[in-house]
């Protein structure tokens, strides 16, 4: 592995969500497979467990996790010892600014959102189509359900995953419903069937 | 046929001087099994929706039907009966043990003390606040009160149970649960209409729906499309 090769950023953010994996739990690649499509399967299309592998040999070339000594045996499996993979001190650090940097880019994206918005100044009609079908985007999605299945006690913390996206979805969702509310009611004053106006 | 049926609702509130339209010609059906979720921000009418819903406050103009039949004609008969309602739990330093409570609702319609009690007790287990029969409803933190709420109203039996923000003020690990027990009323059958302000029940709802100067957006029938908020209620109602 030359030294231009490691210096490559990864971009597939498969592979930056299986160093995630990993770091919840050393394993390997067909339960990493099956826990990526437990997980993530709803939000990000893995498109094969083939991804998988590629994704470990992508970190195991930069040196973001790395072989366990021995092979281990699966409970409950009769199959030939696997190779499982930790993370390295330098994937967890890696690892912790990809998570921020999706995190600036989801603040960025909402600004942008906002800010094209505020273009249709002069068009507020169109505005608020734009915001009637963002909202009800909102109200359709049911990305936030709360987990009920206590299903993947495998986990070093059974659920916990799960119910930070849930919180986390409904607190952004009730921030944006609040939010539209007022950007309905900037356009509106722009139109002549502001309510208030009446 | 939806359990409970708004159509065109109108509700006036008298603010300061001014005579404000609470609610604007707003539509709603919630069927049988369906946990339906309306969002507002404070002020947005949705207590008042819940209160009209419920046939508590009767609309200035409009209707409210349950199973087909004016909720108006039919008054506080129809509360308990098959409209089973919750306002929003107030702290209060209530010396009534919680299963005089909730039984108290049974006993006012006959029923024998010794079943009213079994039913209490069966029904606070239902809601997962058995172990708090013996309190003193002042003793009840703010998710028990709510769920002993809830108890109250299903001891009657209702077909649908209509709940005024049931997480305000819970604890947000506690919020979950509550959404939770919701959902479980809503799929033995029970029409649950909640109202929201903090986003809590909007992901697990059947159908969420925001209120906001008194109009109702989102999809307000189970089988009809978006309401896409095109015009605002003073155009549509030609004030």
């Amino acid at each position: 592995m030359g030294e231009a090769k490691r210096e490559q950023s990864i971009r597939s953010p498969v592979t930056w969500t299986v160093l995630g994996l990993v770091i919840e739990r050393p394993s390997y690649g067909w339960e990493l497979s099956k826990r990526f499509e437990r997980l993530y399967g709803d939000v990000l299309p893995v498109g094969g467990e083939s991804n998988i592998y590629r994704a470990l040999e992508a970190l195991h070339g930069k040196s973001l996790i790395e072989e366990l000594e021995e092979p281990r045996t699966v409970a409950g499996t009769s199959r030939q010892p696997k190779q499982h993979y930790r993370a390295t001190t330098e994937g967890l650090e890696r690892y912790a600014e990809w998570v921020m940097a999706g995190e600036r880019e989801h603040r960025r994206r909402s600004l942008l959102f906002a800010r094209q918005l505020g273009a249709l100044a002069q068009e507020p009609e169109t505005a608020l189509a734009i915001l009637g079908r963002y909202e009800q985007a909102w109200l359709d999605d049911k990305g936030a359900r709360i987990p009920t299945a206590s299903g993947f006690a495998t986990r070093p913390v059974p659920g916990l995953a799960d119910r930070l996206a849930s919180a986390y979805g409904r607190d952004v969702k009730a921030a944006t419903l609040g939010w539209i509310e007022y950007a309905r009611r900037e356009f509106a004053a722009l139109t002549s069937r502001d309510p208030r106006r009446l | 046929m939806s359990l409970l049926e708004l159509r065109h609702v109108r509700k006036h509130r008298a603010r300061g001087s001014h005579r404000v339209e609470v609610l604007r010609d707003v539509s709603l059906e919630v069927a049988a099994g369906e946990l339906v979720a309306v969002w507002g921000l404070r002020r947005s009418g949705r207590s008042t929706l819940l209160a009209v819903a419920a046939g508590i406050e009767l609309p200035d103009s409009g209707m409210v039907l349950f199973e087909g039949e004016d909720l108006g004609a039919r008054g506080a008969r129809m509360l308990g009966e098959g409209v089973g309602y919750c306002a929003q739990v107030v702290a209060v330093a209530s010396r009534r043990r919680v299963i005089d409570n909730v039984r108290a609702g049974l006993l006012g319609r006959g029923v024998p003390a010794p079943v009213a009690y079994a039913s209490a007790h069966e029904v606070l287990g239902r809601v997962g606040v058995e172990r708090v029969n013996g309190l003193l409803m002042g003793d009840l933190d703010a998710a028990e009160a709510v769920r002993v709420a809830i108890a109250c109203a299903l001891v009657l039996g209702p077909r649908v149970l209509v709940i005024d923000e049931p997480t305000k003020g819970v604890d947000l690990l506690e919020r979950d649960k509550i959404v939770l027990l919701l959902r479980s009323l809503a799929d033995e059958g029970i029409a649950v209409l909640v109202s929201d302000g903090d986003g809590s029940g909007l992901s697990d709802a059947d159908r969420a729906l925001t209120l906001a100067d008194g109009e109702l957006r989102g999809r307000n029938s189970p089988q009809m499309g978006t309401v896409l908020p095109l015009r605002s209620a003073g155009s549509s109602s030609g004030l």
